[in-house]
């Protein structure tokens, strides 16, 4: 279990899979991190990944901040937040 | 994620009640065509009959009395940890790696990716190689007329064998062709001629017949399949990053459109094979640059199959986010 989050450890979501080193998942994360800021800013979310802790947290501006273990939890989350889902199809 | 040497592949084989799965598969036992295979069956009636038909198998196990959908769910996931483990600890003689499944006629073959996936152990120690569906050749059209479930597991196949298919005229088997094209757009159909496999004759280009209105509506849309190739949509070396953040999103709204999808990304760790049955996007495996693809998709490029998609506005919300890297 991971002191920081308390989430166990599960097996690596299919999105994790890029990386074949710690360096280079690393980069991976936080690339992916700066990529769903810029799709959830009309939004009006951000997103941080911590680096040394898994998961990515998602918050909606007003205070609220959810540690989301899967980038699937992500996009569930943001229909929790803002009552609609980030449709990749359309203009968010 | 472990390499495809490592991992237990999985066939699936699958189709409706009485298509001739078990013959088919005695036949290739028979024939050798797969190397010490580890064989699971699944009978519906409590009294099984197909595993004495296969004697011939390397190992054997039956599940029955029940369809590992629903009431033998548990036990299928028990077997297939006994499996996993004795393989683990090398007790087991097979060392073929391959383990087939024979499911039920009425089972539908999606079920079990679930099941696999849902599980973590089981997730990683087995890999989907691919998903064989008999189809009847002389009831096929019936069925799939009839029953939404032989048209969820023709749905979902990667290769479709007809079967019974000397028992066909000419006409019948062009309009079986034609509509099974027409629900799965996957090249591979090939024909078993007393149980032994051919590729098709050629045949007159038909209609395909027209499905039964009683589905739902959306069940009635055809089922297209999209190429992307990645790398006409992005400028960048590396794309994985936003190729997968897409594709999540993309599955997250849209999955109950998208039936499968499969493709090979370059990332910064090889070659990944991708592959997702309905929504469930399966462990990606690393394919070493040595090895020759087994599927026949090139690299950086990924066929998405389903429902009610548009090929234009799917390629254009993906080039949108590469770009945005």
């Amino acid at each position: 279990m991971c002191s920081a989050c308390g989430f166990p450890p599960a097996v690596g979501h299919w999105t994790d899979a890029g990386g074949a080193t710690p360096h280079e998942r690393l980069k991976i994360r936080f690339a992916r991190v700066n990529l769903i800021n810029k799709l959830l800013k009309p939004l009006g979310l951000t997103a941080t990944d911590a680096g040394t802790s898994p998961g990515i947290q998602l918050s909606n501006g007003m205070g609220k901040t959810i540690i989301c273990p899967t980038i699937e939890d992500v996009w569930m989350q943001v229909e929790i937040f803002t009552g609609k889902s980030y449709d990749p199809l359309k203009e968010n | 994620m472990s390499d495809s040497q490592n991992r237990l592949k999985l066939i699936i084989l699958s189709g409706f009640l009485g298509s001739g799965k078990s013959t088919w598969l005695r036949h290739q036992l028979y024939a050798e065509s797969f190397y010490k295979p580890h064989i699971i069956v699944n009978e519906v009636a409590s009294q099984a009959v197909d595993d004495t038909l296969l004697h011939s198998a390397q190992a054997l196990d039956v599940l029955q009395g029940g369809c590992v959908c629903c009431e033998l769910k548990s036990q299928m996931i028990e077997l297939l940890h006994s499996i996993c483990n004795k393989r683990t600890r090398k007790l087991s003689e097979d060392s073929g790696g391959l383990l087939i499944f024979e499911m039920s006629g009425v089972a539908d073959p999606s079920n079990v990716m679930f099941a696999i996936n849902d599980d973590p152990i089981l997730a990683r120690h087995i890999v989907l190689e691919k998903i064989i569906v008999v189809v009847d050749g002389l009831h096929g059209i019936e069925q799939i007329k009839s029953e939404p479930l032989a048209r969820s597991q023709i749905e979902a196949a990667d290769q479709i064998l007809i079967s019974k298919a000397e028992n066909c005229s000419e006409q019948d088997l062009s309009r079986l062709v034609a509509t099974l094209k027409y629900m799965n757009p996957n090249e591979n159909i090939t024909q078993s001629l007393f149980g032994v496999e051919s590729s098709l004759p050629e045949l007159k280009p038909v209609a395909p017949i027209m499905l039964n209105k009683r589905e739902a509506a959306e069940n009635l849309l055809p089922i297209t399949s999209i190429d992307l190739n990645l790398d006409d949509l992005s400028l960048i070396a590396d794309t994985w990053v936003g190729f997968s953040v897409w594709l999540s999103a993309l599955l997250n709204l849209h999955g109950d459109q998208i039936v499968r999808i499969k493709g090979i990304v370059r990332t910064p760790n090889g070659r990944l094979l991708l592959q997702s049955v309905r929504k469930v996007m399966q462990n990606p495996e690393r394919i070493p640059d040595e090895l020759h693809n087994t599927l026949d998709v090139g690299e950086n490029k990924v066929v998405l199959i389903g429902r009610d998609l548009d090929e234009i506005e799917i390629s254009g919300s993906l080039k949108k986010v590469l770009n945005d890297i």
